[in-house]
């Protein structure tokens, strides 16, 4: 008897306590979900394009992004002043992790982002692709070069980064001005790289940079014949650059430009041939919850005033008239290194499995 | 040779195995089966089936294309083969460090156990980035061995280069020893040291107790360490990327990280697949486990006895040379190498004086508004998650180990499955879960800090399962006969018996769920929101930022709290154990 109560108290005990941390979240929980239309249901939201924004914002606003932590804060405080009556919910994490979120939401049938801010203009097209995204065609576009924003107003720039070529000055005497140097002897073994593997944005620079007459994919059977390491993020490579394991470095401009201003041993070279771009696109969800603060927001981060918090953070601004800050080029004094942005975003996947055989097994 | 000790043991052990066989009437059995089973099939299997239906999802319908379309990938197979390769020999190489050193300080008269202990813990607290930054920089191509080398010889010499499988394998074994030194300790001061002298006394040989006697009966640590070292070291990401990326080598967590993020409509797919692969791997790693634990023998209880059994004498010098010298090398540098970088004013500078500041730890603690937030928020998880798994994985395991029958298997291994996968596609398969568990019903989960707890316990409660199991393996049946025997009541029965006796394990598991949670760093990375961002966020933010300064001054801020509270807690253990037992 005494073994069956035992059993018995053991099993209820189990049962209760894994129920526990479900019943604790169930209550705790409002439902505002509840409230909240599906996607399916809110078909209606797609069209308000053309449509003058309310003057009157408010509720919450849900945003996503891969800008670093403080950036995010400085945009969403920029924002709050402006419309303080919007709450806005971040959640900020890489690239890679913000897409991998928003397609898991697509998959479970809501996506919970009002307005998403990642790295380059291939990613975007694709969500718009997948008709993820809401055309909206604010009026501070207008002062945004065309070719860096889409046609339907799906997706805007809101900076410019070059990727640029990162030497360390402790052992390097004589600057380059050529990303030739990196399929030179004076750089064999010295040389390092994101991998467009596992960066969205190297991935965009592998695809520009193998469209352009002058490199193509010879360019890079000379980097891998002069045993360039392939390293997992921009992070990384500016890291082994920095630290003096690595010489060269194709890396992510602000990133260079912070480091040199805190004081590490780097520099940073435009490459006379020209550097590909990217320029964190933003852009609204279908479906987005509160359109209207959504384009309040997005309105914000490319006015004037959003454009001049960029610059101060570190980055060039996008929009005509801004001033770039010290250490980096504006965007009139950049050559832009391009290519079709339906086109890369077509090809992404053979172009990074392509690079991964010729890299070397990988 | 069959001698006397032997067979009293193995007919002891068949007894007590003909004891655990005992049947209750069958309606209760099955309604025990179905108790455990509900809630494990809810928890654990339900949100790996919704990401295995993924990978039969295609643009044509239900179809095994993507299957096919990967097993037929020379690339898959060549990351199995470097999964496999890397987790079997890291773990190993675990095995024979987490053993020995699990022998040198429950045994022998070594001296300094106590910064021994602390001092192990190390490579479980310091975050695999830094570990392995550490690494190569000390065997990089232009790490301090290469280089030293190449001053020796007088000319370039490359003696020994981290990147690549070799040092996959070995970072990895260094950085999951502890899990099995942690496991095999506890085991080892309950092995009552009569039956060594027994055997020794029948006259085996020293190597001989240490085979047949020593090590079967420490068999439910070491293999469940074994266990835990294996699977850690198949989802392990932060070390092959690091490493292995540069020298080419694909494992199938880095394979199943670039499948996600090459987004694409068949992007979960993919992964969806590989993950498959790699839980069915775990799966054989958890099967071998059962086999090795068949062996095992359990023993009469006995109480833990920390007295010294074997004096080293001369080579005690030796012993702790040797310990020192290894622990230098694969603990404290690291640490070191973190600390030093903290400390630097801008990453790369040398590391002079004039280059030195306290600014990155003032900033991480002073003004950063989002670190006091995120240690808030990671103690929380910490202590909720390791509460949750503390009860209920105890019971899970004390009912497992009762009913060793092929349902408590297959359970074992469901729930062994969310820590062998790559943390980021545990996170995904969460939100496909968690949105909207059953059709129709949203809990609203998603989104808030609970989702966090869900998916850590889901993730960590293995670590408190085998932790606990090894306890409640070494404490024979008798014992709990005896004391319903006596008339115990069920509460006076667990509260004054069975839970002192399963302390040491409940403990460890306690202790590896809260440092794993407070640590954390892909499940949060992807599923945190406004309000509930972790100490693993802030730290990956920092990182990703390129402020490498900053992320190593948070994280030797968290390690040198941490290693302060494991010296308290070392002495409350210490102080717990006394009362219990003394």
């Amino acid at each position: 008897m005494n073994r069956i109560a035992l059993r018995k108290w053991t099993l209820s005990l189990f049962a209760a306590v894994s129920v526990i941390g479900l019943t604790a979240c169930g209550t705790s929980s409002s439902s505002p979900q509840a409230a909240a239309p599906s996607p399916e249901a809110a078909p209606q939201t797609n069209n308000q394009a053309a449509e003058p924004v309310p003057a009157k914002v408010g509720g919450t606003l849900s945003f996503y992004t891969s800008q670093p932590d403080a950036d995010a804060a400085a945009l969403i405080d920029g924002f709050a002043k402006k419309h303080p009556e919007v709450k806005v919910e971040l959640f900020r994490s890489g690239t890679e992790e913000v897409i991998s979120r928003l397609q898991a939401e697509a998959q479970a049938g809501q996506v919970k982002a009002d307005v998403l801010l990642v790295a380059d203009a291939p990613t975007f097209a694709s969500l718009k692709k997948q008709d993820l995204l809401m055309p909206y065609t604010s009026p501070e576009a207008e002062q945004i070069p065309a070719e860096l924003k889409d046609a339907d107003g799906s997706y805007t720039g809101t900076k410019v980064m070059a990727t640029v070529l990162a030497v360390n000055t402790q052992k390097v005497s004589t600057l380059p001005d050529s990303w030739k140097v990196l399929t030179e002897p004076e750089a064999a073994g010295k040389g390092v790289m994101p991998s467009p593997l596992y960066s969205g944005a190297a991935a965009y620079n592998l695809g520009v940079f193998t469209r352009q007459s002058e490199f193509g994919w010879n360019y890079f059977e000379g980097l891998k014949a002069n045993q360039m390491t392939v390293s997992k993020g921009n992070g990384a490579v500016l890291k082994s650059v920095a630290g003096g394991e690595k010489e060269y470095g194709i890396v992510v401009d602000y990133m260079v430009a912070r480091a040199k201003k805190e004081g590490s041993p780097v520099e940073l070279i435009y490459p006379s041939e020209g550097v590909p771009v990217i320029t964190e696109p933003i852009g609204i969800l279908k479906g987005a919850q509160n359109p209207d603060a959504a384009k309040a927001f997005v309105d914000y981060v490319l006015s004037e005033e959003g454009q001049k918090l960029a610059a101060d953070l570190g980055y060039t601004p996008i929009r005509k008239g801004v001033e770039a800050p010290e250490g980096l080029k504006s965007l009139e004094e950049i050559k832009v290194l391009s290519a079709d942005i339906a086109e890369l975003e077509a090809s992404r996947e053979a172009d990074k499995k392509k690079f991964g055989e010729m890299m070397g097994g990988n | 040779m069959a001698t006397n000790w032997q067979t009293t043991l193995t007919k002891r052990q068949a007894e007590g195995r003909q004891q655990r066989l005992w049947t209750a009437p069958i309606p209760m059995e099955k309604a025990a089966g179905w108790l455990v089973l509900l809630p494990v099939a809810f928890f654990f299997v339900y949100p790996l089936w919704k990401l295995v239906i993924l990978s039969v999802k295609t643009e044509a319908g239900l179809g095994l294309g993507i299957f096919s379309e990967l097993l037929a990938d020379a690339r898959t197979w060549s990351a199995v083969y470097h999964s496999l390769t890397a987790a079997v020999l890291s773990t190993v190489l675990a095995l024979v460090i987490g053993v020995s050193l699990a022998w040198l300080c429950a045994y022998t008269d070594i001296r300094f156990k106590g910064a021994i202990h602390v001092m192990a813990m190390l490579p479980l607290l310091i975050p695999s980035y830094v570990m392995t930054l550490a690494w190569t920089q000390m065997a990089g191509p232009a790490g301090v061995l290469n280089r030293f080398a190449s001053w020796l010889m007088g000319f370039p010499v490359e003696l020994w280069n981290v990147y690549g499988l070799d040092g996959i394998i070995v970072v990895m074994g260094l950085s999951h020893y502890p899990l099995v030194y942690m496991l095999t300790l506890s085991v080892l001061y309950r092995i009552p040291k009569e039956l060594e002298w027994a055997a020794r006394s029948s006259g085996a040989s020293s190597r001989n107790v240490l085979r047949q006697v020593t090590l079967p009966l420490a068999l439910p640590g070491i293999a469940s360490g074994g266990l835990l070292a294996f699977i850690s070291g198949l989802d392990n990401f932060g070390i092959p990327a690091f490493l292995g990326i540069p020298a080419g080598i694909p494992v199938l967590s880095t394979l199943i990280y670039e499948q996600v993020i090459g987004f694409g409509p068949s992007a979960f797919g993919r992964a969806s697949v590989l993950s498959i692969l790699l839980g069915i791997i775990a799966l054989g790693g958890t099967g071998l486990q059962w086999l090795l634990l068949r062996k095992s023998r359990v023993d009469q209880t006995s109480a833990e006895d920390r007295s010294v059994r074997y004096t080293l004498g001369k080579k005690r010098f030796l012993a702790e040379g040797a310990v020192g010298l290894f622990l230098l090398i694969t603990s404290f540098l690291p640490l070191l190498s973190m600390a030093s970088t903290a400390f630097i004013k801008a990453y790369g500078l040398p590391f002079l004086a004039e280059n030195l500041t306290w600014k990155h730890f003032l900033f991480v603690l002073r003004d950063h508004a989002g670190t006091r937030e995120a240690l808030g928020n990671s103690l929380m998880l910490a202590g909720l998650t390791g509460a949750l798994c503390l009860v209920v994985g105890t019971l899970f395991a004390y009912w497992r180990v009762q009913r060793p029958h092929k349902l408590g298997k297959m359970l074992e291994g469901a729930v062994s499955l969310p820590y062998a996968l790559p943390g980021m596609v545990v996170g995904l398969a969460m939100i496909l879960t968690w949105m909207e568990p059953i059709p129709g019903w949203q809990p609203g989960i998603y989104g808030t800090v609970w989702m966090i707890l869900i998916a850590y316990v889901t993730r960590f409660f293995i670590l408190q399962v085998k932790s606990s199991t090894v306890s409640i393996l070494q404490v024979g049946r008798e014992v709990e006969e005896a004391a319903r025997i006596s008339g115990g009541k069920l509460w006076t029965r667990w509260g004054r018996i069975l839970l002192p006796l399963y302390a040491p394990g409940m403990l460890t598991g306690l202790f590896l769920v809260m440092l794993t949670a407070f640590t954390e760093l892909t499940i949060s990375s992807l599923l945190w929101s406004s309000g509930s961002q972790t100490i693993g966020v802030v730290i990956f933010g920092f990182e990703q930022a390129g402020s490498t300064t900053l992320s190593t001054a948070l994280s030797t801020l968290i390690v040198t709290a941490i290693l302060i509270l494991l010296a308290i807690g070392g002495l409350w253990k210490r102080y717990w154990q006394r009362r219990v037992e003394g």
